[in-house]
């Protein structure tokens, strides 16, 4: 049937990408349809049962910024916080937490649940249908049609999902779901270049059959601290992880059974994560070394099962259960579920826009795995993104266009558009060239009022965070005007403090700079300078101590805006350009960059190509002036 | 791309000509004058000023006369100058040089046409040639960097790259994977690893002077006791050679003299008015300068008599010679009154004689085969200065990461360092892009959790 019921947008899939999509789309007002194949799999974390980490946990704040779900669901659902790098400086902090995967994904389901102009439906689609180069609806296994005029694909590794044990495999789209077989080929048929990719995941054990007191323990930090800035009420438990090790017997046992693998065997031939080996790969690949971690850590607070960090693998089930029994601690350890790899197909994101719409198909938006990355953070970035163009193109809003100065979301998107991938695609923070910039602490600094004005922050929140602004530049203001002098008093509490003496009048932003001060040192020397909240101290502090690199890049960022300012206009022919090599000319037609900056990032594009775009387009702005005139 | 950052080239091109002239433009260029010329300001608008061009010391680099052009009544819109100094390339190569160091970038080719046509100085019609020009030049560039790097010096590129590419992977690693379990080189390692790439930076730096030589011409150096024949010999050279390029009297880098040919490879001799004094070079005006002399030539001819045996002054210069440079070519004069009964330690030995000419076109091949051999040792490189300006600026960001890692600094921060080693180094060792960067952090560090 054609269902009576019109939506503007539909989103397939209930993964991390699809419930920010589905979420944001009804918040901002639009009749959003959510179509999952199966319910209780919303919100599900198909591998670690873990939020955030390196550049991850700048994405969960970005995502939140923007008015995404995430941060705010681990902040309910974690079992342990912890601050990564906290040795290290603070463009380089990440937050992540243990969750309790079950409780995570129940409280989001009850989220959507409740969210209004949101409607959720357990139905398979198997069709996209498009008129004119536009999308009008889908059609699903059971024969229904939903009209809409957006459609948000969030399909993770479902596509055409195949797991590997051992040597035998299995259609799935995660472990023993039922895969989407017909979507990709509707994609397909729409034009799009879709092709494999391949992940994989660790064995499950009960911890009853740990011997945890062999193992290391890793508890969270003592004072856990959330990921949303709307997080005020916070109080979560901080349940251990444990450390255990293989060791030479373990190796031993993977290397005489790597027959038994399908990577080794050729059964998988598409590409893997290099970031995330297989055990398999680890032992081959690093024969020198004689053990790896392994992390167990807890995925529900009320369950005995444990997982596996940093054993993934698709040997078969005997070969699992024998190398886990060599370890220390797991010598007796029972399986609860095998690990797996999975294929699956993806579409070549080089074919979407900043927007993430597919460029020959209006109102198509496609997010998350599908669109060749990995993890639950890169998905809920592209989700939320897509979702927000999604409404936007419903409203006939302006674009909503994160850039790379501005937001890892926006690196993240960047390259996937302009470089495409060919392993499944993580953030690290190496990939965002402002890094000193773009930090955890500062997420909802930068970006409040992006957020605000796109209509995804209430003004109450913007008002709050303005106000943290304003108070961190005042109190650099008054400490770069604030001068202590070399007397006897402040030269003999420098030295308390363990610094060393000033000859000159000096200003307390310059004493900041010293490696061993900060703001509550600075109280001590000069009197009269008030007390305030940690964290506009801990801005201040950062905003003085890394100056000098932080101007760098704000130079460097002017830089980069100006030629992301030079616009290219669509449908701009590249045959009209005299000078490009063809394959220049090929890799520009292919991409069809928005900007000069877009075009030179474009991997093959030399610069002396983007010197005679610049000068061509300056050429052809000219002529068209010179005609209006 | 289009910035107002200043760019400088040679404006003449490179072949060898009476007079140069470097072109320097863009915004606050005024202020690079002001730094390396010694008339100071004001610099009135379409004037000619005369002075010096100094190095950062001070010293005179050479006598010149600078055209200033303001905004936006120059060629590419924007304040410029240009400089014309007395021919040689080695002297507007030094002049260039120096305006990198006070601040300029090397043109890309075509850029200061492109500026002009941006700044609406040139019209449609002649933008249609500025595409032209860009495409063509980067195209040579391009063959001539890849001629370059396709030699044996390519493998000394690679392992710099590929030391710079590790240290910046651990880096990336120690950040980006805080809880693997993987064994990190030491500090002092690190330290190491920097001052050796410093070192490869330094000798490539210096490979590229005898890499000038082919394209700018050899410097020589002829030594020899009084009456030797060495002003003899300096006239056949330069006289015999069809053309005298320039002579520049007053000039104060007493290393520039006269350029001529030896079959077509351009030369100038070093101290030509210590060789034109009647009296020892060595014994008069001092033993610093001769080898002085030694050591800044590429070749060294060092002069012997026929007629007289070898006595004290003739062994203490063959000791200077085989001292102070690995390049001589021992020369025999006088070989018309006698036959010589002594033998020299060099590797090279050519008989003359001054007064006849006899000889001297074995001599002019002798030091051709030289300069040909060294072309072909796979040590020698020909850099442009703009490359050049990389190297130094390269060494320059060692020196700052080897105090980084001994200070033990936040590698959030030496990871901007590293990324302006990388890109100051692009026109030496190739881009490193991220992914580079991520290629090797995957071969080289298990990482996995």
């Amino acid at each position: 049937m054609i269902y009576p019921k019109r939506y503007d947008v539909i989103v397939i899939g209930g993964g991390h990408a699809g419930c920010e999509a589905a979420l944001i789309s009804a918040r901002l007002g639009v009749k959003t349809l959510m179509l999952t194949i199966f319910l209780d799999s919303i919100g599900a974390m198909s591998c670690n049962p873990a939020i955030g980490g390196l550049a991850k946990g700048h994405l969960v704040k970005e995502v939140d910024v923007f008015g995404g779900e995430m941060a705010r669901n681990i902040d309910e659902t974690g079992l342990q916080f912890k601050i990564l790098n906290k040795s290290k400086g603070p463009a380089v902090w990440s937050s992540r937490a243990q969750a309790d995967m079950t409780a995570y994904k129940l409280r989001m389901k009850y989220v959507l649940e409740h969210q209004e102009n949101l409607d959720i439906k357990q139905e398979t689609v198997d069709e996209i249908v498009a008129e004119n180069g536009k999308v009008i609806g889908v059609k699903t296994h059971l024969g229904n049609e939903y009209l809409c005029d957006s459609i948000v694909v969030t399909t993770g590794t479902f596509m055409k999902g195949k797991i590997f044990i051992g040597l035998n495999e299995y259609r799935a789209g995660r472990a023993w779901e039922p895969p989407s077989e017909k979507l990709s080929d509707s994609l397909r048929a729409l034009g799009l270049r879709v092709s494999r990719l391949k992940t994989g995941t660790t064995p499950r054990l009960d911890a009853r059959t740990i011997d945890f007191d062999a193992l290391i323990v890793q508890p969270g930090d003592d004072e856990p601290v959330p990921f949303s800035f709307k997080t005020t009420k916070f109080n979560r438990p901080n349940m251990p992880c444990y450390l255990a090790y293989t060791n030479e017997t373990t190796h031993k046992i993977i290397l005489q059974n790597l027959d038994q693998s399908p990577l080794y065997s050729g059964m998988v031939e598409s590409v893997g994560p290099r970031y995330c080996p297989s055990i398999e790969d680890k032992v081959v690949k690093f024969f020198e070394k004689k053990q790896h971690q392994i992390f167990l850590e807890p995925q529900d607070e009320n369950s005995s099962e444990i997982y596996a960090d940093g054993l993934h693998t698709s040997l078969g089930y005997e070969v699992q259960l024998k190398f886990l029994r060599s370890m220390k601690g797991l010598e007796k350890v029972e399986i609860m579920r095998p690990g797996y790899a999975i294929e699956y197909d993806f579409v070549d994101p080089t074919q979407l826009k900043h927007t993430l719409e597919v460029k020959n198909v209006r109102g198509l938006f496609l997010a998350g795995q599908i669109n060749g990355t990995s993890g639950y953070e890169e998905a809920a970035s592209q989700g939320i993104i897509a979702g927000i163009n999604a409404a936007f193109y419903i409203q006939k809003k302006e674009p909503f266009i994160v850039n790379r100065n501005e937001a890892y979301t926006g690196v993240l998107i960047d390259d996937l558009v302009t470089k495409g991938t060919k392993e499944p695609y993580r953030m690290f923070t190496s990939r965002a060239e402002y890094r000193l910039i773009l930090r955890e602490d500062n997420t909802h600094l930068r970006l409040a009022k992006k957020a605000f004005d796109a209509g995804l922050m209430s003004k109450e929140q913007y008002l709050l965070i303005d106000e943290q602004k304003k108070k961190i530049e005042e109190t650099i203001k008054k400490l770069k005007t604030t001068y202590v002098f070399p007397n006897d008093r402040v030269n003999k509490k420098l030295l308390e403090l363990g610094s060393e003496i000033i000859k000159t009048k000096t200003d307390l932003a310059k004493l900041m700079r010293r490696t061993e001060f900060n703001y509550d040192k600075l109280r001590e020397l000069a009197v009269g300078l008030e007390d305030i909240e940690p964290f506009i101290k801990q801005e201040v502090e950062i905003d003085l101590k890394y100056e000098g690199y932080l101007n760098l890049q704000k130079q460097q960022i002017e830089k980069f805006k100006k030629y992301e300012d030079m616009r290219i206009p669509e449908g701009f022919d590249y045959n009209l350009v005299g000078g490009l090599s063809n394959e220049v000319k090929g890799k520009l037609m292919e991409i069809r960059p928005t900007s000069i900056g877009q075009a030179g990032r474009i991997p093959g594009v030399t610069p002396a190509a983007v010197a005679i775009l610049v000068v061509h387009l300056k050429k052809v702005n000219d002529k068209r002036i010179r005609n209006t005139a | 791309m289009y910035d107002d950052d200043i760019i400088a080239a040679i404006a003449t091109g490179y072949a060898v000509a009476a007079i140069g002239i470097v072109r320097v433009s863009g915004r606050g260029s005024l202020e690079i004058l002001e730094k390396i010329f010694t008339k100071k300001p004001p610099y009135e608008h379409r004037k000619i000023h005369y002075g010096h061009i100094t190095d950062s010391n001070g010293e005179v680099i050479d006598e010149v006369l600078v055209s200033v052009f303001k905004a936006p009544n120059s060629y590419t819109g924007e304040d410029s100058f240009e400089i014309s100094c007395h021919g040689g390339l080695s002297v507007l190569n030094f002049v260039l040089e120096r305006v990198f160091e006070a601040g300029a970038r090397m043109a890309q080719p075509g850029e200061f046409t492109k500026r002009a046509f941006l700044n609406g100085k040139i019209d449609l019609s002649q933008a249609e040639a500025v595409e032209k020009i860009i495409s063509s030049k980067s195209k040579r560039a391009l063959f001539i960097a890849q001629r370059q790097l396709a030699g044996k010096f390519s493998s000394r590129i690679e392992q710099i790259r590929e030391k710079i590419l590790f240290l910046m992977a651990e880096n990336e690693v120690i950040i980006d994977h805080p809880e693997e379990d993987l064994s990190f080189v030491e500090t002092k390692e690190k330290v190491n690893m920097l001052v050796d790439i410093k070192k490869q930076l330094k000798s490539i730096l210096k490979s590229s002077q005898y890499g000038d030589m082919i394209f700018e011409g050899v410097v020589l150096a002829i030594i020899g006791k009084p009456n030797v024949g060495k002003s003899s010999l300096l006239n056949i050279l330069t006289g015999t050679s069809r053309s005298i390029v320039t002579d520049i009297p007053g000039t104060t880098r007493d290393v520039v003299s006269e350029t001529f040919n030896i079959k077509g490879i351009p030369c100038t001799i070093l101290d030509t008015a210590g060789i034109r004094e009647t009296n020892d070079v060595i014994e008069n005006i001092g033993v610093q300068r001769s080898k002085k002399a030694l050591k800044e030539a590429d070749i060294v001819i060092a002069m012997f008599d026929a007629s007289n045996g070898l006595d004290e002054r003739d062994v203490r210069i063959i000791n200077y010679a085989v001292k102070y440079s690995n390049k001589v070519v021992g020369v025999v004069n006088k070989t018309d009154i006698k036959k010589a009964k002594f033998r020299l330690p060099f590797d090279k030995v050519v008989e003359v004689s001054c007064k006849n000419e006899a000889g001297i076109d074995k001599l002019e091949d002798t030091i051709a085969d030289l300069v040909i051999n060294l072309e072909n040792d796979s040590d020698i490189v020909s850099l442009n200065a703009n490359q050049k300006d990389s190297l130094k600026k390269g060494i320059n960001i060692c020196d700052k990461l080897i105090e980084d890692f001994q200070r033990g600094v936040d590698p959030a921060l030496i990871g901007v360092d590293f990324i302006s080693l990388a890109d100051s180094l692009d026109d030496i060792v190739g881009k490193i892009s991220n992914e580079d960067m991520l290629d090797t952090m995957f071969k080289k560090f298990c990482i996995g959790k």
